[in-house]
Protein backbone atom coordinates (compact mmCIF):
# COMPACT_ATOMS: atom_id res chain seq x y z
CA UNK A 1 0.00 0.00 0.00
CA UNK A 2 2.92 2.42 -0.59
CA UNK A 3 1.27 3.46 -4.09
CA UNK A 4 1.36 7.02 -4.60
CA UNK A 5 -2.27 8.17 -5.04
CA UNK A 6 -2.01 9.06 -8.50
CA UNK A 7 -0.73 5.48 -8.74
CA UNK A 8 -3.65 3.95 -6.80
CA UNK A 9 -6.64 5.74 -8.43
CA UNK A 10 -7.14 2.35 -11.05
CA UNK A 11 -6.62 -0.23 -8.03
CA UNK A 12 -9.40 1.99 -5.67
CA UNK A 13 -11.39 2.53 -8.98
CA UNK A 14 -11.53 -1.42 -9.92
CA UNK A 15 -11.82 -2.06 -5.97
CA UNK A 16 -15.09 0.22 -5.74
CA UNK A 17 -16.10 -1.31 -9.31
CA UNK A 18 -15.78 -4.66 -7.54
CA UNK A 19 -16.78 -3.98 -3.93
CA UNK A 20 -18.75 -0.82 -4.43
CA UNK A 21 -16.67 0.26 -1.26
CA UNK A 22 -13.51 2.67 -1.64
CA UNK A 23 -10.15 1.57 -0.02
CA UNK A 24 -9.21 3.34 3.42
CA UNK A 25 -7.59 6.40 3.03
CA UNK A 26 -4.26 7.13 4.36
CA UNK A 27 -2.54 10.89 5.23
CA UNK A 28 0.56 11.75 4.36
CA UNK A 29 2.16 10.50 7.53
CA UNK A 30 0.17 7.41 7.28
CA UNK A 31 -2.96 7.63 9.52
CA UNK A 32 -6.16 6.58 8.28
CA UNK A 33 -9.06 9.10 7.46
CA UNK A 34 -12.26 8.23 7.71
CA UNK A 35 -15.35 10.68 6.94
CA UNK A 36 -18.15 10.72 9.41
CA UNK A 37 -21.51 12.09 7.68
CA UNK A 38 -23.05 12.54 10.24
CA UNK A 39 -23.44 16.02 11.85
CA UNK A 40 -25.55 18.00 14.24
CA UNK A 41 -27.69 20.25 11.91
CA UNK A 42 -28.23 22.74 14.70
CA UNK A 43 -24.34 23.50 15.22
CA UNK A 44 -22.86 21.23 13.06
CA UNK A 45 -21.05 19.19 15.26
CA UNK A 46 -20.15 15.63 14.71
CA UNK A 47 -22.79 13.33 16.02
CA UNK A 48 -22.46 9.57 17.26
CA UNK A 49 -23.90 7.72 14.05
CA UNK A 50 -27.57 7.68 13.65
CA UNK A 51 -27.93 10.42 15.40
CA UNK A 52 -28.31 13.86 14.01
CA UNK A 53 -28.34 14.44 9.95
CA UNK A 54 -26.24 11.86 7.57
CA UNK A 55 -24.34 14.59 4.90
CA UNK A 56 -23.12 12.72 1.83
CA UNK A 57 -23.42 9.56 0.32
CA UNK A 58 -26.75 9.47 -0.63
CA UNK A 59 -28.36 8.01 1.96
CA UNK A 60 -31.49 8.74 4.83
CA UNK A 61 -30.79 12.35 6.04
CA UNK A 62 -31.74 11.72 9.29
CA UNK A 63 -31.14 9.20 11.91
CA UNK A 64 -34.59 7.99 11.65
CA UNK A 65 -34.28 7.55 7.67
CA UNK A 66 -30.92 5.80 7.94
CA UNK A 67 -30.67 2.80 5.22
CA UNK A 68 -29.70 -0.63 6.06
CA UNK A 69 -26.78 0.18 4.48
CA UNK A 70 -25.85 3.51 6.67
CA UNK A 71 -27.17 1.22 9.30
CA UNK A 72 -24.58 -1.44 9.09
CA UNK A 73 -21.78 1.16 9.00
CA UNK A 74 -23.78 2.81 12.23
CA UNK A 75 -21.18 1.67 14.75
CA UNK A 76 -18.01 2.79 12.38
CA UNK A 77 -16.02 5.07 14.15
CA UNK A 78 -13.38 6.67 11.87
CA UNK A 79 -10.24 6.43 13.18
CA UNK A 80 -10.20 3.46 15.46
CA UNK A 81 -8.90 0.64 13.37
CA UNK A 82 -6.18 0.22 11.21
CA UNK A 83 -5.90 -0.64 7.64
CA UNK A 84 -5.02 -4.07 7.64
CA UNK A 85 -8.66 -4.30 9.12
CA UNK A 86 -11.43 -5.31 7.14
CA UNK A 87 -13.74 -2.84 6.93
CA UNK A 88 -16.24 -4.64 8.33
CA UNK A 89 -14.17 -4.96 11.12
CA UNK A 90 -13.48 -1.33 11.42
CA UNK A 91 -16.65 -1.23 12.67
CA UNK A 92 -16.83 -0.32 16.52
CA UNK A 93 -18.99 0.98 18.87
CA UNK A 94 -19.85 4.35 19.20
CA UNK A 95 -18.44 4.76 22.23
CA UNK A 96 -15.05 5.36 20.25
CA UNK A 97 -15.88 8.89 19.92
CA UNK A 98 -13.41 11.47 20.29
CA UNK A 99 -13.46 11.69 23.88
CA UNK A 100 -12.22 7.91 24.09
CA UNK A 101 -10.11 7.11 21.27
CA UNK A 102 -8.69 3.55 21.01
CA UNK A 103 -5.54 3.20 23.21
CA UNK A 104 -4.18 -0.13 21.95
CA UNK A 105 -3.90 1.32 18.57
CA UNK A 106 -1.81 3.95 19.64
CA UNK A 107 0.62 4.48 17.06
CA UNK A 108 -2.16 5.48 14.57
CA UNK A 109 -2.79 9.17 15.14
CA UNK A 110 -6.51 9.11 15.14
CA UNK A 111 -7.71 12.40 13.49
CA UNK A 112 -10.67 13.80 15.56
CA UNK A 113 -13.47 13.19 12.84
CA UNK A 114 -15.80 14.61 15.28
CA UNK A 115 -14.03 18.09 16.26
CA UNK A 116 -15.93 20.73 15.90
CA UNK A 117 -13.86 22.32 13.80
CA UNK A 118 -15.35 20.34 10.93
CA UNK A 119 -18.74 21.21 10.59
CA UNK A 120 -18.59 21.01 6.95
CA UNK A 121 -19.56 17.22 5.58
CA UNK A 122 -16.57 17.58 2.95
CA UNK A 123 -13.67 18.25 5.16
CA UNK A 124 -10.58 19.66 3.27
CA UNK A 125 -8.47 17.71 5.28
CA UNK A 126 -9.45 14.41 3.43
CA UNK A 127 -8.47 13.79 0.21
CA UNK A 128 -8.03 10.59 -0.20
CA UNK A 129 -11.19 9.40 1.53
CA UNK A 130 -13.96 11.98 0.51
CA UNK A 131 -16.54 10.98 -1.75
CA UNK A 132 -15.89 12.32 -5.09
CA UNK A 133 -17.36 15.57 -5.18
CA UNK A 134 -18.60 15.01 -8.92
CA UNK A 135 -20.04 11.92 -8.46
CA UNK A 136 -21.83 12.69 -5.21
CA UNK A 137 -23.35 15.70 -7.38
CA UNK A 138 -24.29 13.88 -10.31
CA UNK A 139 -25.67 11.28 -7.91
CA UNK A 140 -27.55 14.19 -5.77
CA UNK A 141 -28.71 15.20 -9.11
CA UNK A 142 -30.37 12.07 -10.13
CA UNK A 143 -31.73 11.84 -6.16
CA UNK A 144 -33.36 15.44 -6.79
CA UNK A 145 -34.61 14.61 -10.09
CA UNK A 146 -36.17 11.48 -9.30
CA UNK A 147 -37.75 13.26 -6.20
CA UNK A 148 -39.59 15.49 -8.55
CA UNK A 149 -40.86 13.41 -10.81
CA UNK A 150 -41.77 10.48 -8.34
CA UNK A 151 -44.96 12.10 -7.20
CA UNK A 152 -46.06 13.01 -11.20
CA UNK A 153 -45.24 9.72 -12.02
CA UNK A 154 -46.80 7.74 -9.59
CA UNK A 155 -50.23 9.88 -10.00
CA UNK A 156 -50.08 9.81 -13.53
CA UNK A 157 -49.81 5.63 -13.03
CA UNK A 158 -52.54 5.37 -10.64
CA UNK A 159 -54.65 7.44 -12.39
CA UNK A 160 -54.21 4.78 -15.41
CA UNK A 161 -53.20 1.73 -13.82
CA UNK A 162 -54.95 1.29 -10.88
CA UNK A 163 -57.98 -0.18 -12.00
CA UNK A 164 -58.23 -2.38 -15.11
CA UNK A 165 -61.61 -0.78 -16.44
CA UNK A 166 -60.78 2.54 -15.50
CA UNK A 167 -63.40 5.00 -16.97
CA UNK A 168 -62.73 7.40 -19.07
CA UNK A 169 -64.02 9.74 -16.01
CA UNK A 170 -61.84 8.25 -13.67
CA UNK A 171 -58.87 8.79 -15.56
CA UNK A 172 -60.18 12.30 -16.05
CA UNK A 173 -60.06 12.92 -12.47
CA UNK A 174 -56.42 10.66 -12.15
CA UNK A 175 -55.00 13.36 -14.53
CA UNK A 176 -56.75 16.55 -13.37
CA UNK A 177 -55.68 15.38 -9.25
CA UNK A 178 -51.37 15.35 -10.94
CA UNK A 179 -51.84 18.34 -12.62
CA UNK A 180 -53.39 20.00 -9.52
CA UNK A 181 -50.25 18.54 -7.67
CA UNK A 182 -47.89 19.77 -10.50
CA UNK A 183 -49.37 22.58 -10.44
CA UNK A 184 -49.34 23.13 -6.88
CA UNK A 185 -45.42 21.74 -6.80
CA UNK A 186 -44.45 24.26 -9.31
CA UNK A 187 -45.55 27.38 -7.36
CA UNK A 188 -43.79 26.47 -4.00
CA UNK A 189 -41.15 24.23 -4.58
CA UNK A 190 -39.32 25.80 -6.73
CA UNK A 191 -38.68 28.65 -4.80
CA UNK A 192 -38.88 27.06 -1.10
CA UNK A 193 -36.28 24.13 -2.90
CA UNK A 194 -34.21 27.34 -4.12
CA UNK A 195 -34.40 29.09 -0.34
CA UNK A 196 -33.34 25.55 1.11
CA UNK A 197 -30.67 25.09 -1.24
CA UNK A 198 -29.17 28.31 -0.61
CA UNK A 199 -29.56 27.63 3.46
CA UNK A 200 -28.17 24.37 3.41
CA UNK A 201 -25.41 24.69 1.19
CA UNK A 202 -23.29 26.11 3.87
CA UNK A 203 -22.78 22.59 5.40
CA UNK A 204 -23.55 20.38 1.80
CA UNK A 205 -22.11 17.65 0.91
CA UNK A 206 -21.85 17.60 -3.20
CA UNK A 207 -24.52 14.98 -3.09
CA UNK A 208 -26.70 17.62 -1.34
CA UNK A 209 -26.11 20.52 -3.66
CA UNK A 210 -26.88 18.03 -6.53
CA UNK A 211 -29.97 17.34 -5.01
CA UNK A 212 -30.71 21.04 -4.21
CA UNK A 213 -30.04 22.23 -7.88
CA UNK A 214 -32.25 18.91 -9.54
CA UNK A 215 -35.30 19.71 -7.09
CA UNK A 216 -34.83 23.18 -8.33
CA UNK A 217 -34.01 22.15 -12.07
CA UNK A 218 -36.81 19.75 -11.82
CA UNK A 219 -39.60 22.23 -10.54
CA UNK A 220 -38.50 24.47 -13.63
CA UNK A 221 -39.56 21.16 -15.91
CA UNK A 222 -42.56 21.15 -14.33
CA UNK A 223 -42.63 24.62 -15.03
CA UNK A 224 -42.09 23.97 -18.30
CA UNK A 225 -44.72 20.45 -18.37
CA UNK A 226 -47.98 21.94 -18.25
CA UNK A 227 -48.26 22.17 -22.32
CA UNK A 228 -47.48 19.12 -22.07
CA UNK A 229 -49.71 18.32 -19.84
CA UNK A 230 -52.92 20.13 -20.74
CA UNK A 231 -52.23 18.37 -24.41
CA UNK A 232 -52.43 15.01 -22.11
CA UNK A 233 -55.42 16.57 -20.63
CA UNK A 234 -57.12 17.58 -24.03
CA UNK A 235 -56.63 14.33 -25.44
CA UNK A 236 -57.99 12.78 -22.44
CA UNK A 237 -61.31 15.51 -22.89
CA UNK A 238 -61.70 14.08 -26.72
CA UNK A 239 -61.74 10.50 -25.35
CA UNK A 240 -64.06 11.34 -22.61
CA UNK A 241 -65.57 12.92 -25.50
CA UNK A 242 -65.62 9.79 -27.92
CA UNK A 243 -68.41 8.10 -25.80
CA UNK A 244 -69.17 4.73 -27.61
CA UNK A 245 -71.81 4.36 -30.13
CA UNK A 246 -75.43 4.80 -28.68
CA UNK A 247 -77.15 1.37 -28.72
CA UNK A 248 -81.07 1.72 -29.25
CA UNK A 249 -83.32 -0.84 -28.23
CA UNK A 250 -85.08 -2.80 -30.89
CA UNK A 251 -88.19 -1.00 -31.91
CA UNK A 252 -91.14 -1.61 -29.48
CA UNK A 253 -93.89 -2.98 -31.62
CA UNK A 254 -97.08 -3.27 -30.36
CA UNK A 255 -99.91 -5.23 -31.53
CA UNK A 256 -103.37 -4.43 -31.22
CA UNK A 257 -106.96 -5.98 -32.79
CA UNK A 258 -107.89 -5.27 -36.68
CA UNK A 259 -111.69 -5.24 -36.51
CA UNK A 260 -112.66 -3.75 -39.57
CA UNK A 261 -114.11 -6.01 -41.48
CA UNK A 262 -114.64 -6.23 -45.14
CA UNK A 263 -114.87 -8.78 -48.12
CA UNK A 264 -113.32 -5.80 -50.28
CA UNK A 265 -109.48 -6.23 -51.83
CA UNK A 266 -108.14 -3.35 -50.09
CA UNK A 267 -108.83 -5.53 -46.76
CA UNK A 268 -106.87 -8.46 -48.21
CA UNK A 269 -104.12 -6.28 -49.36
CA UNK A 270 -103.61 -5.01 -46.11
CA UNK A 271 -103.67 -8.22 -44.20
CA UNK A 272 -101.11 -9.25 -46.90
CA UNK A 273 -98.62 -7.00 -45.60
CA UNK A 274 -95.16 -8.44 -44.75
CA UNK A 275 -94.84 -9.02 -40.71
CA UNK A 276 -98.74 -8.91 -40.47
CA UNK A 277 -100.34 -11.18 -37.92
CA UNK A 278 -104.27 -11.94 -39.01
CA UNK A 279 -106.28 -10.12 -36.48
CA UNK A 280 -103.30 -7.87 -35.29
CA UNK A 281 -102.21 -4.75 -36.14
CA UNK A 282 -98.43 -3.53 -35.14
CA UNK A 283 -98.20 -0.12 -33.60
CA UNK A 284 -95.86 2.16 -32.56
CA UNK A 285 -96.19 4.27 -29.64
CA UNK A 286 -96.58 7.76 -29.96
CA UNK A 287 -95.47 10.07 -27.22
CA UNK A 288 -97.74 12.79 -26.96
CA UNK A 289 -97.41 16.38 -25.62
CA UNK A 290 -98.63 15.97 -21.97
CA UNK A 291 -95.91 12.97 -22.30
CA UNK A 292 -99.14 10.33 -22.73
CA UNK A 293 -98.63 7.42 -25.10
CA UNK A 294 -100.90 6.46 -27.75
CA UNK A 295 -100.67 3.87 -30.49
CA UNK A 296 -99.70 4.60 -34.32
CA UNK A 297 -101.07 1.85 -36.62
CA UNK A 298 -99.35 0.12 -39.32
CA UNK A 299 -99.94 -2.76 -41.79
CA UNK A 300 -96.65 -4.86 -41.09
CA UNK A 301 -92.82 -4.61 -40.20
CA UNK A 302 -89.71 -5.76 -42.20
CA UNK A 303 -86.77 -5.15 -40.09
CA UNK A 304 -86.10 -1.81 -39.81
CA UNK A 305 -89.13 -1.04 -42.19
CA UNK A 306 -92.84 -0.53 -40.54
CA UNK A 307 -95.06 -0.82 -43.36
CA UNK A 308 -98.48 0.56 -44.08
CA UNK A 309 -100.43 -0.67 -46.82
CA UNK A 310 -102.82 1.43 -49.04
CA UNK A 311 -105.01 0.24 -51.51
CA UNK A 312 -106.12 3.75 -52.52
CA UNK A 313 -103.94 6.97 -51.25
CA UNK A 314 -105.95 9.81 -50.34
CA UNK A 315 -105.37 13.63 -49.71
CA UNK A 316 -108.11 14.02 -46.99
CA UNK A 317 -107.33 15.93 -43.80
CA UNK A 318 -106.62 13.25 -41.55
CA UNK A 319 -104.90 11.02 -44.22
CA UNK A 320 -102.32 14.12 -43.87
CA UNK A 321 -102.79 14.11 -40.09
CA UNK A 322 -101.93 10.29 -40.17
CA UNK A 323 -98.71 11.06 -42.75
CA UNK A 324 -97.61 13.60 -39.70
CA UNK A 325 -98.36 10.66 -36.80
CA UNK A 326 -96.25 8.36 -38.84
CA UNK A 327 -93.97 10.41 -39.72
CA UNK A 328 -93.02 11.70 -36.49
CA UNK A 329 -93.56 8.18 -34.00
CA UNK A 330 -91.14 6.51 -36.57
CA UNK A 331 -88.08 9.35 -35.96
CA UNK A 332 -88.89 9.04 -32.19
CA UNK A 333 -88.32 4.95 -33.02
CA UNK A 334 -85.80 5.61 -35.11
CA UNK A 335 -87.26 3.65 -38.19
CA UNK A 336 -88.18 3.97 -41.39
CA UNK A 337 -91.99 3.82 -42.72
CA UNK A 338 -92.55 2.03 -46.12
CA UNK A 339 -96.01 2.65 -47.89
CA UNK A 340 -96.99 -0.11 -50.09
CA UNK A 341 -99.09 0.51 -52.67
CA UNK A 342 -100.78 -1.59 -55.59
CA UNK A 343 -100.15 0.49 -58.70
CA UNK A 344 -97.62 3.09 -59.90
CA UNK A 345 -100.39 5.54 -60.18
CA UNK A 346 -101.07 5.48 -56.36
CA UNK A 347 -97.34 5.57 -56.02
CA UNK A 348 -97.31 8.79 -57.82
CA UNK A 349 -100.23 10.54 -55.51
CA UNK A 350 -97.87 9.14 -52.63
CA UNK A 351 -94.70 10.64 -53.32
CA UNK A 352 -96.55 13.99 -54.85
CA UNK A 353 -98.04 13.99 -50.77
CA UNK A 354 -95.40 12.84 -49.33
CA UNK A 355 -93.40 16.23 -51.14
CA UNK A 356 -96.05 18.27 -49.82
CA UNK A 357 -96.12 17.50 -46.16
CA UNK A 358 -92.09 17.31 -46.71
CA UNK A 359 -91.72 13.47 -45.27
CA UNK A 360 -88.28 12.43 -45.67
CA UNK A 361 -88.71 9.14 -43.88
CA UNK A 362 -91.44 7.25 -45.37
CA UNK A 363 -90.75 5.56 -48.57
CA UNK A 364 -93.11 4.51 -51.65
CA UNK A 365 -92.92 1.32 -53.22
CA UNK A 366 -95.24 -0.58 -55.44
CA UNK A 367 -96.22 -4.30 -54.00
CA UNK A 368 -98.40 -6.10 -56.45
CA UNK A 369 -101.39 -7.75 -54.54
CA UNK B 1 -132.35 12.60 -57.54
CA UNK B 2 -131.14 9.48 -56.12
CA UNK B 3 -127.31 10.52 -56.85
CA UNK B 4 -128.27 13.36 -54.58
CA UNK B 5 -129.34 10.88 -51.78
CA UNK B 6 -126.41 8.92 -52.43
CA UNK B 7 -123.77 11.93 -52.10
CA UNK B 8 -125.78 13.14 -48.39
CA UNK B 9 -125.20 9.36 -47.16
CA UNK B 10 -121.48 9.86 -48.15
CA UNK B 11 -120.99 13.14 -47.07
CA UNK B 12 -122.31 12.24 -43.37
CA UNK B 13 -120.18 8.99 -43.21
CA UNK B 14 -116.88 10.93 -44.72
CA UNK B 15 -117.62 13.83 -41.98
CA UNK B 16 -117.52 10.95 -39.32
CA UNK B 17 -114.37 9.58 -40.52
CA UNK B 18 -112.65 13.19 -40.54
CA UNK B 19 -113.93 15.12 -37.26
CA UNK B 20 -114.83 12.11 -35.08
CA UNK B 21 -113.29 12.73 -32.13
CA UNK B 22 -110.05 10.45 -31.50
CA UNK B 23 -111.59 9.29 -28.51
CA UNK B 24 -114.65 7.71 -30.30
CA UNK B 25 -112.84 7.03 -33.30
CA UNK B 26 -109.28 5.75 -34.35
CA UNK B 27 -107.89 8.01 -36.52
CA UNK B 28 -105.92 5.23 -38.40
CA UNK B 29 -108.56 3.47 -38.65
CA UNK B 30 -110.97 6.21 -39.72
CA UNK B 31 -108.09 6.87 -42.50
CA UNK B 32 -108.46 3.14 -43.46
CA UNK B 33 -112.05 3.46 -44.13
CA UNK B 34 -111.82 6.75 -45.98
CA UNK B 35 -109.54 4.82 -48.30
CA UNK B 36 -111.87 2.18 -48.20
CA UNK B 37 -114.56 4.65 -49.24
CA UNK B 38 -112.81 6.16 -52.11
CA UNK B 39 -112.17 2.57 -53.78
CA UNK B 40 -115.57 2.19 -53.39
CA UNK B 41 -116.73 5.45 -54.89
CA UNK B 42 -113.68 4.44 -57.96
CA UNK B 43 -115.50 1.51 -58.60
CA UNK B 44 -118.79 3.13 -59.42
CA UNK B 45 -120.20 3.90 -62.76
CA UNK B 46 -118.83 7.20 -64.06
CA UNK B 47 -121.56 8.96 -65.06
CA UNK B 48 -123.04 8.17 -61.51
CA UNK B 49 -119.68 9.10 -59.95
CA UNK B 50 -120.09 12.86 -61.96
CA UNK B 51 -123.26 13.77 -60.41
CA UNK B 52 -122.16 12.21 -57.08
CA UNK B 53 -118.83 14.67 -57.63
CA UNK B 54 -121.25 17.61 -58.68
CA UNK B 55 -123.74 16.89 -55.77
CA UNK B 56 -120.96 17.31 -52.48
CA UNK B 57 -120.42 21.04 -53.11
CA UNK B 58 -124.52 21.77 -53.00
CA UNK B 59 -124.56 18.83 -50.15
CA UNK B 60 -121.71 20.94 -48.14
CA UNK B 61 -123.69 24.22 -47.98
CA UNK B 62 -126.23 22.15 -45.59
CA UNK B 63 -122.84 21.83 -43.58
CA UNK B 64 -121.09 24.69 -41.74
CA UNK B 65 -117.41 25.39 -40.06
CA UNK B 66 -114.92 22.67 -40.62
CA UNK B 67 -117.85 20.02 -41.98
CA UNK B 68 -118.90 22.29 -45.06
CA UNK B 69 -115.04 22.38 -46.63
CA UNK B 70 -114.61 18.44 -45.82
CA UNK B 71 -117.78 17.97 -47.48
CA UNK B 72 -116.82 20.75 -50.25
CA UNK B 73 -113.42 18.91 -50.81
CA UNK B 74 -114.73 15.29 -50.92
CA UNK B 75 -113.68 15.20 -54.73
CA UNK B 76 -110.59 16.35 -54.33
CA UNK B 77 -109.26 14.93 -51.45
CA UNK B 78 -110.30 11.47 -52.71
CA UNK B 79 -108.56 11.92 -56.04
CA UNK B 80 -112.02 11.57 -58.25
CA UNK B 81 -111.68 14.15 -60.48
CA UNK B 82 -108.85 11.85 -61.56
CA UNK B 83 -110.73 9.02 -61.36
CA UNK B 84 -113.30 10.64 -64.07
CA UNK B 85 -110.55 11.73 -66.02
CA UNK B 86 -107.89 8.18 -65.91
CA UNK B 87 -108.55 7.55 -70.12
CA UNK B 88 -107.64 11.56 -70.57
CA UNK B 89 -104.04 12.15 -70.23
CA UNK B 90 -104.43 16.15 -70.77
CA UNK B 91 -107.00 16.52 -68.51
CA UNK B 92 -105.34 14.43 -65.77
CA UNK B 93 -102.36 16.69 -66.24
CA UNK B 94 -104.56 19.94 -66.09
CA UNK B 95 -105.77 18.20 -62.90
CA UNK B 96 -102.53 17.87 -61.73
CA UNK B 97 -101.37 21.37 -62.15
CA UNK B 98 -104.44 22.61 -60.12
CA UNK B 99 -103.37 20.16 -57.30
CA UNK B 100 -100.17 21.77 -57.31
CA UNK B 101 -101.07 25.04 -57.06
CA UNK B 102 -103.46 24.23 -54.72
CA UNK B 103 -100.59 22.34 -52.18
Amino acid sequence: MSESPHGRKPSAFSRWLRTGRLPPAVSPDGLELKFNPWHDPTDGRFTFAGAGRHYGTGEADTASGASSRTSARAGATPASVGRSKSQTATRSKPETSRTRPPASDAHRAVRPMSSPVQPRGIGGGRPGNEPNPVTEFVGGVGEGLHEVGRETVAGVRAALTTNPVTTVRNTGRGIAAMIDAAIAAEDTPARIQASRAASAVADASARDLGRATATVAGNVALTAAPAAALSKAAALRRLRMARPRTTFDPPQIGWVKETTRSRKPWKAYNDAATGAQPGLAPTLMRTMADGSKRPVKFDGIQGDYVIDRKWKVVDAPRARAQLLRQSKVLAEHRLIGMWEVPTPVQKAKALELLKKMNIANIHVKVAKP
Amino acid sequence: MIAMQVANLIAEYYVFLQLTDEEELNLDTAVKMTESLADHLEEMDKGFLRELVDAFPVIGEEYSGEAREVVRNIAHSLYLEEALAADDPVKLAELEALRDARG
